[in-house]
């Protein structure tokens, strides 16, 4: 990862969301983007112009820019049309962005277009993050790794984060992972945790 | 067989699928991967198949299609009936607010150049304020205040528009509790599909959110009605069976937000046995109302 100080960068093409530019690098807002937040507060996984990736709730396409920055390409999938159109801007811009509208629990749907990816990046607002993370592993080789941005207030309301929090890494575990690092994002994000996990060999 | 993008595989044999983007697009629709034996695709199968030359060409052209597919997909979802009335529902909840303020704002700033004027012990409407104060003031306060009603006059063509939409969209439920309330469960739900899937009791308590949470955090009583106490049957209801009211109502409406969505013409004799049930439960309860009377039965 590309760091200017202390201020986290991309190289690429800016103006993407108005973000904040240094020289041609530019500025990726660890308050905007959770994956900006893991890296700052942890260690994340490093990026590089090899790694194929496929991201889980690409929203916007405010953070897939700066994924694409670094990676060879990412296989975004989003299932709402209106941050889908978007998202489609952001792509047109960047060839090496893969739109893909469909449902991340459904990974049957764009099976036949994703390749073996390197890294899964999950990003949803679903109460069944830990299951829609196994399911897409089939796209991941072993000792591929999965970030998950845990929205914990979007599994149950009324549990505590921290129990959230735990069911899925047990639930991570119990798949077949191996949990590299889990913290919480706070102050970037209330609420949110970011697990890092590898695919174990089978 | 495994089925790509790019065309069929089986036994290191490749059929590439013909046509352009957009019949490629519609194939992938088609195609049915069971996850259990999925074996991802590489780009050197691709190739093999002669989809394409290098990985450039790979990426270049699986994007191609992949664009087609989603504004197909996208335009699909916005062709639906629903998505425009969803607009126009929300567009009148904000006009809304926007008077509401706009109005308590004009009337602060009327109460400074008459240090008299009060709406207290008044019942004049807030349209006849606004009227006042655009034609006792002059300059700026003035047009904002024939901003206001010029506002208030498009709000009333809206809410027309919006009754008009619902009776079209989602006929049957806006003949059991009207055009405008049905579009607002309509737009409060997301759509018609997820009103249409949405089971009763959460259609009662639509639009209650916090009194619901409430009661889920902290047991205070749950609410008994939301969007649908805006309908004359509910408010006008006694307030000890408006409960017992909206619950009927809102069991019925669920069956009709299902007819709406996925039949969408009225279904009159529907809708005669469900006026008649909430009918029949409005009567019992206004005779039930005087029996159950605690005193009673306490003396």
């Amino acid at each position: 990862m590309i760091w200017i100080g202390d201020v986290l960068v991309s190289q690429g093409e800016g103006g993407v969301y108005s973000e904040r530019m240094l020289g041609t690098a530019r500025v990726w807002d660890p308050f905007r983007s959770k994956l900006a937040a893991l890296y700052h507060k942890g260690t994340g996984v490093e990026i590089t112009a090899e790694t194929r990736v496929l991201y889980l709730g690409a929203a916007n396409g405010t953070t897939v820019s700066h994924v694409a920055d670094y990676a060879d390409v990412v296989y975004a999938v989003e299932f709402a049309p209106r941050p889908m159109q978007d998202l489609l801007e952001v792509a047109r811009r960047r060839k090496n962005i893969v739109p893909i509208m469909a449902d991340a629990i459904r990974p049957e749907q764009y099976a036949p277009l994703v390749e073996m990816v390197d890294l899964v990046y999950q990003d949803v607002a679903q109460p069944d993050q830990a299951t829609i993370a196994i399911r897409n592993s089939a796209f991941l080789r072993v000792g591929g790794q999965i970030i998950l941005m845990l929205k914990t207030r979007s599994v149950d309301v009324r549990k505590e984060p921290d129990v959230v929090f735990q069911e899925t890494v047990d639930a991570l575990t119990s798949a077949g992972f191996v949990v590299q690092e889990s913290l919480w994002l706070a102050p970037y994000h209330q609420d949110h945790a970011a697990i890092v996990c590898t695919r174990s060999g089978v | 067989m495994r089925s790509y993008w790019f065309g069929d595989v089986e036994d290191g044999q490749c059929t590439p699928s013909g046509g352009d983007a957009q019949a490629k697009s519609d194939r992938i629709r088609s195609i049915r991967t069971s996850m259990e034996s999925f074996v991802p695709l590489t780009w050197e199968t691709a190739v093999a198949c002669g989809a394409c030359r290098d990985r450039a060409e790979y990426i270049a052209k699986l994007r191609e299609i992949c664009f087609a597919a989603a504004d197909r997909d996208i335009r699909q979802q916005y062709s639906g009936k629903d998505a425009e009335l969803l607009q126009m529902v929300r567009t009148l909840d904000e006009m809304d607010t926007v008077i509401n303020l706009l109005t308590e704002r004009a009337v602060e700033w009327y109460q400074l150049r008459h240090p008299t004027f009060t709406r207290k012990y008044r019942k004049t409407p807030a349209h006849i304020v606004v009227k006042n104060i655009r034609e006792k003031s002059r300059g700026a306060l003035s047009f904002v205040a024939g901003e206001i009603e010029r506002l208030s006059a498009t709000r009333t063509e809206l809410a027309k528009a919006v009754s008009g939409r619902a009776n079209d969209v989602m006929p049957n439920t806006s003949a059991l509790i009207g055009g405008l309330v049905a579009a607002r469960l309509m737009a409060h739900a997301g759509g018609l599909s997820d009103l249409s899937r949405m089971p009763a009791s959460a259609i009662q308590v639509l639009g209650a959110r916090t009194a619901l949470f409430a009661h889920i955090r902290t047991k205070t009583p749950p609410p008994k009605h939301g969007i649908i106490f805006q309908h004359r049957r509910v408010h006008n209801a006694p307030r000890d069976c408006r409960g017992k009211v909206a619950r009927v109502l809102a069991g019925k409406l669920a069956i009709a937000a299902r007819i709406d969505h996925y039949r969408g013409v009225v279904d009159p004799v529907f809708l005669e046995s469900a006026q008649a049930r909430i009918d029949l439960t409005m009567n019992s309860t206004g005779t039930g109302t005087e029996n159950i009377t605690g005193k009673e039965n306490e003396s």
